[in-house]
């Protein structure tokens, strides 16, 4: 049963992976823009939840959501002198802003780690058969299928949607026809805080020691699934996040004890490879047209 | 004449490297060091210069050639029994290596170039954002293994007390070596067609440029130019650890070039010397600086927001860099 | 010309500093159809881009019903009713026609009458019906023509740009696109024409400007549709 088990822990990991990774193709494909300090959404969601630890949960969640928009919308008001800028200034500019904000939760709360409690009962394991999950991941497994559904919905579904997804495929001939790129940019950083936010308070149960840098930490290995998955498409850059999630669970789970501190390596690796054999992603369907700065 | 026009692009960066060796000799001790510091950073700045400002290709890794330059020129400098006592499995060859020294930047220049032209032969056949990810990927590799293979170093552990020797003559004369170097390789014919090429790929490779070669060139060069930094800096700092040539140092260098202006060597001097300059004036500031009028002290940690926040806006409102790219030229 | 929907004055137009058109002055009266032919390179899509806003002039002024349109924004002039059916089409393939025509709802000034309009689509092009369902990028190139006149009407224009409608159709099958675009006409839809393929906007348009090398060199009317030596002088000669 260990080969379900561990499965069923990858599957898990790689959809909050997949989650984070969507938020950052979301931004990418109306913005062309890759936003390093997506990892500081996730940050600032998991220090609201430590503040209102002792509140209702209602709260929490409330204030994690509100603290995770805020921050959203106030990063597309800042991005926006970039939108005429070279890739490499984009690049660099946002590992700044990211740089700058965990400055900021430095300043503010230390660099020691704190614990988030919220939903902390989640961690308790449940039997199912011979196999012993915790709530959380199957908790994580459901709303992250959810939420993968349900912002594929929008983007089908509805006129903002629409327009989203026509920009990231053709943004002249969108704007051509009135598509306001404010508007679409908005609601991509907009939809990109939701599953950002909801994706914290699963991580947090999960993880619940949050530091400066624990959006960082996490938005590393994301955005190399993000590219390695084929950063042109949406889909395919989040199936590259839930690849990178995956295989980081699996790998850990095969290797051998003393060989696991070699797993960043091994994932790497992996990486490389895959980027050299398919230079457009893994999921991306030819060379795309980022290739080229 | 025309020469010498050319030739001036070179004299303002030398200039005001000399000029930042020169005034930081008559300053405190303490801030010596940071006027050292400066000069190293500016050497690590110009070495990626070197790849990125010619190429156009956003380059992480770096710093994993800075590491490897470090680790090297620290290892081959301190005694065997520091360094068995340190990591008893070290490979025999590593742990009796003992030279001065200048030997010993020579093999950090050594391994960080054959280091990059390893790494290049697979990577420099990616473009655009896949070949940052690419370099992204070494500089973790890199990190993984020094901090977990003790055969080739002392792991997680702190190598020090390595020779003290970058001084501010070495420091100078140093990061003088390698803005000459990245000036003549810009010069040269292989820079200015991977320019070229950089700035319009289709019409490169209907001239019959081989983009491929080129890149490995430069990458390597810079891979070189970057190991021999990091000798300079393990020297500056006496001792270094995996986590010192990680991450923070692969954006802050980076950061400082696109600030400057990364397609010039005017603009990886000024962007370095400027991040250190702020840098060193906010670590000031936070120890309590005198301005006549009694003591200001900012909090711990106001010096990371700062500094953030400078870069941030420069890049945001000056996106090409302050120097917007320009060499600093009589003409 | 009292009501003139639009009016370009003196419009000069540059690339990284290189001229792509110069000194251009036309007007279009409304319910007019005007012609714009000229060989490749003379500047036909750069005006249109202008005046959709896309392309800054760097001389010059461009006026939509006596309004300058300086430090307009794309997405405002396509709402004060300006559809552009851009060269070469730029449909969305990966889109149904029905998402693509959609996309076309959102330059409207109102939503008010939006299904008339998408009706009236579906009765002068069949196929945006018959193949609603279907990803844009499987249409025949005639049907791609048709979808994104299609997707310009439903904005509800006052003034239709088209940019070589005729490109890459064979003969028969451009007939078929200006018959509809003579029902749109017959609607009240003011028209700039663009054409390379100067044979095909001379008969149609009311009057034809040919513009070479950036600047007007010749104004040509219905009556000239059957004087192919004229075009062809005025195409390359001074
Ligand atoms: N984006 C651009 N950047 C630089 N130059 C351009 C650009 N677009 C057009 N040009 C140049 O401007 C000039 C006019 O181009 P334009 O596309 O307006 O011509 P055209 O009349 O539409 O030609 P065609 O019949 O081939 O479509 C050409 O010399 C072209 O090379
Ligand atoms: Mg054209």
């Amino acid at each position: 049963m260990t080969v379900l088990q561990t499965l069923v822990d990858a599957v898990a990991l790689g959809l909050l992976y997949a989650l984070v990774a969507m938020g950052i193709g979301l931004v990418f494909g109306v913005m062309r823009l890759v936003n390093f300090a997506h990892g500081e959404l996730l940050t600032a969601g998991a220090y609201a939840l430590l503040l209102t630890n002792d509140m209702p949960l209602a709260v929490g969640l409330a204030a994690c959501f509100g603290a995770v928009v805020a921050l959203a919308l106030a990063m597309e008001v800042v991005y926006r002198p970039l939108r005429t800028t070279t890739p490499t200034t984009m690049l660099v500019t946002t590992f700044a802003v990211s740089f700058l904000l965990q400055a900021v939760a430095l300043l503010a709360f230390g660099a020691r780690g704190r614990n988030v409690g919220v939903l902390s009962e989640l961690n308790r394991a449940v039997s199912i058969g011979d196999l012993r999950v915790r709530w959380v991941t199957l908790v994580s497994i459901g709303v992250g299928a959810l939420l993968l559904t349900a912002t594929a919905l929008v983007l089908a579904r509805t006129d903002v949607g629409l327009q989203m997804r026509a920009a990231a495929m053709d943004a002249t001939t969108a704007q051509l026809l009135g598509v306001r790129a404010s508007t679409v940019i908005r609601f991509a950083f907009l939809l990109a805080a939701v599953v950002a936010a909801a994706a914290t308070v699963l991580l947090t149960v999960q993880r619940p020691l949050v530091t400066p840098s624990y959006g960082f930490q996490l938005v590393i290995p994301a955005l190399v699934g993000v590219v390695v998955g084929g950063l042109d498409r949406l889909v395919s850059a989040t199936l590259g996040g839930f690849a990178i999630g995956f295989a980081t669970a699996v790998l850990g789970d095969v290797l051998p004890a003393d060989g696991r501190v070699f797993l960043d390596t091994a994932l790497f690796l992996l990486v490389i490879l895959v980027l050299l054999v398919r230079p457009g992603g893994l999921f991306g369907r030819t060379r795309a047209a980022w290739e080229r700065v | 004449m025309r020469r010498l026009a050319e030739l001036s692009g070179l004299v303002a960066p030398v200039l005001l490297l000399a000029l930042v060796g020169v005034v930081g000799t008559f300053t405190s001790r303490s801030v010596q060091f940071q006027f050292r510091f400066a000069l190293v950073m500016a050497a690590i700045v110009i070495a990626l210069y070197v790849f990125v400002g010619s190429s156009g290709v956003v380059s992480f890794g770096h710093v994993s050639f800075v590491a490897v330059g470090g680790f090297a020129a620290g290892l081959t400098t301190v005694p065997e029994a520091l360094k068995l006592s340190l990591s008893p499995d070290l490979f025999p060859v590593i742990a009796s290596a003992e030279v001065g020294n200048a030997a010993s930047l020579a093999i950090a220049a050594a391994v960080g170039g054959v280091f990059a032209l390893i790494v290049g032969v697979p990577l420099m056949r990616l473009s655009g954002l896949s070949a940052g990810i690419a370099t992204f990927a070494v500089l973790v590799i890199t990190n993984n293994v020094l901090r977990n293979w003790e055969a080739i170093g002392p792991g997680a552990r702190t190598l020090s007390l390595v020779p003290e020797t970058t001084s501010f003559l070495q420091a100078t004369v140093g990061v003088i070596a390698v803005a000459a170097l990245a000036f003549l390789y810009q010069r040269s014919r292989w820079g200015r067609v991977l320019r070229a090429s950089s700035d319009d790929p289709a019409a490169a490779q209907g001239a019959g440029v081989d983009i491929y070669r080129q890149r490995l060139l430069a990458f390597a060069l810079s891979g070189a130019l970057a190991g021999f930094a990091g000798g300079l800096l393990v020297h500056l700092l006496g001792s270094i650890t995996t986590q010192q040539v990680y991450l923070d140092l692969a954006f802050l260098t980076l950061a400082m070039l696109v600030i400057g202006g990364f397609r010039s060597l005017w603009g990886a001097v000024v962007g370095a010397l400027l991040v250190s300059g702020i840098n060193s004036l906010l670590l000031t500031a936070e120890r309590g600086l005198d301005l006549g009028i009694g003591e200001v002290t900012v909090p711990t940690g106001t010096r990371l927001v700062t500094l953030g926040a400078v870069m941030a806006l420069i890049l945001l409102f000056r996106p090409t860099g302050v120097t917007g790219g320009r060499e600093l030229t009589l003409r | 010309m009292p009501d003139a929907m639009l009016q370009i004055r003196d419009l000069e137009l540059r690339y990284a500093g290189v001229p792509a058109v110069r000194g251009l002055t036309l007007e279009v009266g409304r319910g007019e159809v005007v012609g714009l032919v000229g060989p490749n390179g003379a500047g036909k899509s750069s005006t249109l881009l202008a005046i959709m806003g896309m392309v800054p002039p760097y001389r010059g002024e461009i006026l939509l019903e006596g309004r300058p349109l300086a430090g307009r924004k794309t997405e405002a002039i396509v709402r004060s009713g300006v559809a552009l059916v851009p060269e070469r089409r730029h449909i969305f393939p990966e889109l149904t026609v029905e998402e693509n025509l959609r996309l076309g709802l959102v330059g409207r000034r109102s939503r008010d009458g939006a299904s008339d309009d998408l009706d009236r689509v579906a009765a002068l092009f069949p196929v945006v019906r018959d193949a609603r369902h279907r990803a844009a990028g499987v249409l025949s190139g005639g049907q791609q023509q048709q979808l994104a006149i299609a997707r310009a009407l439903v904005a509800r224009p006052d003034l239709l740009l088209l940019d070589e409608p005729s490109l890459g159709l064979a003969p028969a099958v451009v007939d078929g696109v200006f018959e509809a675009l003579a029902e749109v006409r017959a609607g009240g839809v003011t028209i700039l024409l663009v054409e390379q393929r100067a044979q095909f906007a001379v008969g149609f348009a009311d009057r034809t400007h040919v513009l070479a090398n950036g600047e007007l060199r010749l104004t040509l009317s219905p009556a000239d549709a059957g004087d192919s030596e004229r075009i062809t002088a005025a195409y390359f000669g001074a």
